[in-house]
């Protein structure tokens, strides 16, 4: 299965500051995606591992097609777990040239991965230590000559071995709520880089392309935030943020754009580029915005807490969770109660809070039943396709299945993939 | 782009090409000195594609210490011309008339047709005079452009060179294309005009191709029809026979590697030419004596992987430039940042080949991929240091001319090796066969 893949599997052993180029049969024969991921957790686990990966069409017009993962044991639970690498940085994982990078062990000294067109270099990080994730995205960008690199990154949380401490993608926090921050903090390994300029195959490239097009024109998702606030029945949500919001921005290859700018050290209404250089912050995900509304924050400063936590490389969801019942205004303070967060909340949402998703973190109750919800991670870890999109877009995965041939000589369903995960 | 490149290399006319190149190979110098913006790397694809492997890059330095004697084609792309001709001098210009008239093929595209025109009377120019004709896109006071005011005009002594298309033009079969293919049925074919010249020739026994007018994929800083009615008719290749050799001036750049039956034209005026030189001027190397295979240099691995990691880094920033509002002007020409990743991609896309050849046990010469890892990282400092400067807001014309100049060497020593191991391979030394 050389379609749809870059390279091989990437073994960076971090005790050895050397990086090893493999391919393992086993790991081919799981299947794609975060099948593939599990099978080099598994063979790898001793050696504490963070596995980067992206899913078979990662990368691809595929709509939705932006998904790859990290997937590490969970500090919090000691079992495996998986973060999301949304936005742009599961396509650049695929297009770095490396279908699998598992990291092992933990480093001496401080280091990055920069994994560019197929090269892994392992970086000196002496210089980003202490610095939060926008000044770490910013330097490595600046280090490598290019804004478009995808920096997913830990804070000084991470440095500070707190159980809180989530990975980031650049600047916006992440879906990671099982502390694989703290596994890169424990590691020394404070940012994994990524670009690649390459293109990737399809075995048939026109059939491909064909039923990719049919897709995106079926796909129903209406743009911005408020069709995911509806489909978590808090549709109020998106207004609350309203009078903040600069533009909606979407993930790679998805027609859905729910993730919103909004601005609060700027007028919203201003769209010509200004000399202010941090207007505001992205809320790429609801479920932080959400907590910090039901405890009773105005979206003001609640706006400014997610950045400030999202600086620090805190778990967003659990972070707001454990704010959202002492509403704060003063944006010092909010500063200084975010660098005091102990990590007493547990990851969940508001509505059904309690019920864990094992591997995929918590269910999202109102969106879909636990099957659904399930099945719509499994496809989409394994295929590259977000799951929230996969569900409120009612997208056809009928259709997803018939383009793996097409993409990569792959005959594969619903069954294959409920047998990748035993 | 990439899978566009791959359709055009697999036109079918190349392999029928191919053949009218053997036994006996010409041996190829692409200019690259003086004046040369990037559009030799072009000849490059060409090349590959007709399995012309004996090849080198060479300069005006090279034309005057005598190096035409070593070859059979000279290939000159487009660029500053006031730059090559001054540079290659009245003594350069004895030298490619010498070389052409004992046999030699002098191929010039746009820059490189300028260069040979008898009309373009004005120094540095005069003394080059290869083809009878003028050029038409000449006028005092050109009226102002619709679009690409930066690469509307050159300066012309009093006048001003202009260029009312640019992009895809048709061009059409002239009087010396007798028995080429090129032109299919229809009797047309599609090239791209960046800046050539709109040619009078004197003689239409040496009209290969003329003008017919411009495509949909053109930009017209003029009005489409008065672009359309200034060049139709008017001659876009000639071809003519002097002494012993030939001479190919075009305005449109023949041999971009997107336009397959462009060069298809080229490829057949080179194998006409071929065909009919005189006997005992073939400079074959068939009779060359076989470099034994060896094992790779010491280091050559870790020398790979820097170029590897090197040019990547750098791709990666030029990328990054290119989505800025800037430009340099380098003599009358204009460089904009898309320019330096082409250099590069050059050499990115035949890496992989030069690996397999030294995992192979190819014959690469000692210190030669050590001195291109240490190019590339000079490289990737001087575009970062150029990124920088220009998104400060600095004058970053300095710099972009020593990474311009930098990365044009290192090309040409990079592909030079390339070439090199083509040629040893199909020469045969004794190791498994490489494919690409």
């Amino acid at each position: 299965m050389d379609s749809m893949y870059e390279g091989d599997t990437l073994i960076v052993d971090l005790d050895a500051g050397t990086t090893d180029q493999v391919s393992f049969d086993e790991v081919d024969e799981a299947g794609p995606g975060l099948a593939a991921g599990l099978a080099l957790y598994e063979k790898y686990k001793d050696d504490d591992p963070l596995v980067f990966g992206s899913g078979l069409l990662t990368g691809t017009p595929v709509p939705g097609a932006c998904l790859g993962f990290v997937l590490g044991k969970s500090p919090l639970t000691g079992e495996p777990a998986v973060a999301p690498l949304s936005l742009f940085a599961g396509a650049e994982m695929k297009l770095s040239g490396f279908s699998m990078v598992v990291v092992k062990g933990s480093s001496p000294k401080p280091v990055y991965l920069w994994l560019h067109d197929g090269v892994p270099d392992l970086e000196d990080a002496s210089k980003l230590t202490g610095m939060d994730t926008w000044e770490t995205t910013d330097a490595i960008r600046r280090e490598m000559g290019e804004s478009l690199i995808q920096v997913i990154c830990a804070g000084p949380a991470a440095e500070a071995g707190s159980k809180l401490a989530s990975i980031s993608i650049n600047y916006w926090g992440s879906g990671d709520t099982a502390a694989l921050g703290a596994v890169m903090g424990e590691k020394k390994l404070k940012a994994v880089a990524l670009r690649g300029l390459g293109m990737l195959d399809a075995d048939e490239p026109e059939e491909f392309y064909a039923k990719a097009v049919e897709l995106l024109a079926a796909a129903s998702m209406d743009v911005g935030f408020a069709p995911v606030c509806s489909a978590l029945g808090s549709p109020d949500l998106d207004a609350w943020l309203a009078p903040m919001k600069h533009r909606v921005r979407a993930c790679f290859a998805c027609p859905g754009a729910c993730a919103t700018f909004v601005k609060y050290n700027e007028d919203p209404a201003v769209m010509e580029s200004s000399d202010i250089e941090e207007p505001g912050m992205l809320v790429a995900s609801a479920a932080p915005a959400l907590w910090l509304q039901h405890g009773g924050w105005e979206a003001e400063p609640a706006c400014r807490a997610i950045e400030a936590m999202a600086r620090e490389g805190i778990d967003l969801m659990r972070g707001a969770r454990e704010l959202s019942d002492k509403p704060l205004s003063d944006a010092g303070e909010i500063k200084s109660a975010v660098k005091v967060l102990e990590g007493t909340a547990d990851a969940g949402w508001p509505e059904g809070a309690e019920i864990s998703g094992g591997l995929f973190g918590p269910w999202v109750p109102p969106v879909a039943s636990a099957d659904a919800w399930l099945e719509a991670n499994r496809v989409g870890y394994v295929l590259g396709i977000c799951p929230t999109f996969l569900l409120i877009s009612g997208m056809d995965t009928a259709g997803l299945f018939a383009l793996c041939a097409p993409a990569a000589g792959l005959e594969t369903g619903p069954d294959e993939i409920a047998g990748m995960f035993g | 782009m990439k899978g566009r490149t791959r359709r055009a290399a697999a036109h079918p006319a190349f392999e029928r090409l191919k053949g009218d190149f053997l036994p006996d190979a010409p041996r190829v110098a692409i200019y690259c000195g003086d004046g040369a913006s990037h559009s030799w790397i072009w000849f490059t694809d060409l090349l590959e594609r007709l399995e012309l492997f004996d090849v080198a890059f060479i300069t005006h330095g090279d034309i005057l210490a005598r190096a035409l004697d070593e070859f059979d084609i000279l290939l000159v792309g487009g660029g500053d011309t006031y730059a090559m001709a001054g540079s290659l001098g009245r003594e350069g210009a004895r030298l490619i008339e010498r070389f052409v008239t004992e046999g030699g093929l002098y191929h010039g595209s746009c820059a490189g047709a300028y260069l040979v025109l008898s009309g373009v009377d004005l120094e540095p120019f005069t003394p080059f005079s290869l083809v009878e004709g003028n050029m038409l896109n000449v006028m005092p006071d050109p009226p102002e452009p619709l679009c690409l005011a930066h690469k509307y005009l050159a300066p012309y002594g009093d006048e001003w060179v202009f260029h009312p298309v640019y992009g895809e033009v048709e061009l059409v079969r002239g009087p010396a294309a007798e028995g080429f293919s090129a032109f299919g049925e229809a009797g047309a074919l599609g090239a791209p005009l960046f800046g050539g010249p709109v040619l009078t020739i004197e003689d239409e026994q040496c009209i290969l191709a003329d003008y017919a007018g411009s495509t949909a994929r053109a930009a017209f800083p003029w009005p489409r029809e008065d672009a359309d009615r200034l060049i139709s008719g008017e001659q876009a290749v000639a071809l003519r026979r002097l002494g012993d050799g030939t001479v190919l001036a075009s305005g449109p750049h023949l041999e971009h590697p997107l336009f397959p039956r462009a060069n298809e034209l080229m490829a057949e005026a080179f194998a006409q030419h071929w065909a009919g030189r005189p006997r005992g001027t073939s400079q074959s190397r068939t009779q060359t004596p076989r470099t034994p295979a060896g094992s790779a240099p010491r280091g050559a691995d870790g020398s790979l992987l820097e170029i590897k990691r090197q040019v990547s880094n750098a791709r990666i920033v030029g990328f990054g430039l290119e989505k800025m509002p800037v430009t340099w002007q380098i003599g009358v020409k204009v460089w904009e940042p898309e320019k330096i990743r082409m250099f590069l991609d050059y050499t990115w896309d035949r890496l992989p080949y030069l690996d397999r050849a030294v995992g192979s046990g190819a014959p690469v010469p000692g210190g030669a991929l050590e001195i291109l890892a240490v190019g590339f990282s000079e490289v990737t400092g001087l575009a970062k240091t150029l990124k920088l400067k220009a998104e400060s807001g600095q004058d970053s014309q300095a710099e972009a001319l020593s990474l311009l100049t930098r990365l044009k060497e290192l090309t040409a020593s990079f592909l030079s090796l390339y070439f090199r191991l083509r040629l040893e391979e199909r020469l045969g030394y004794d190791r498994p066969t490489l494919r690409d």
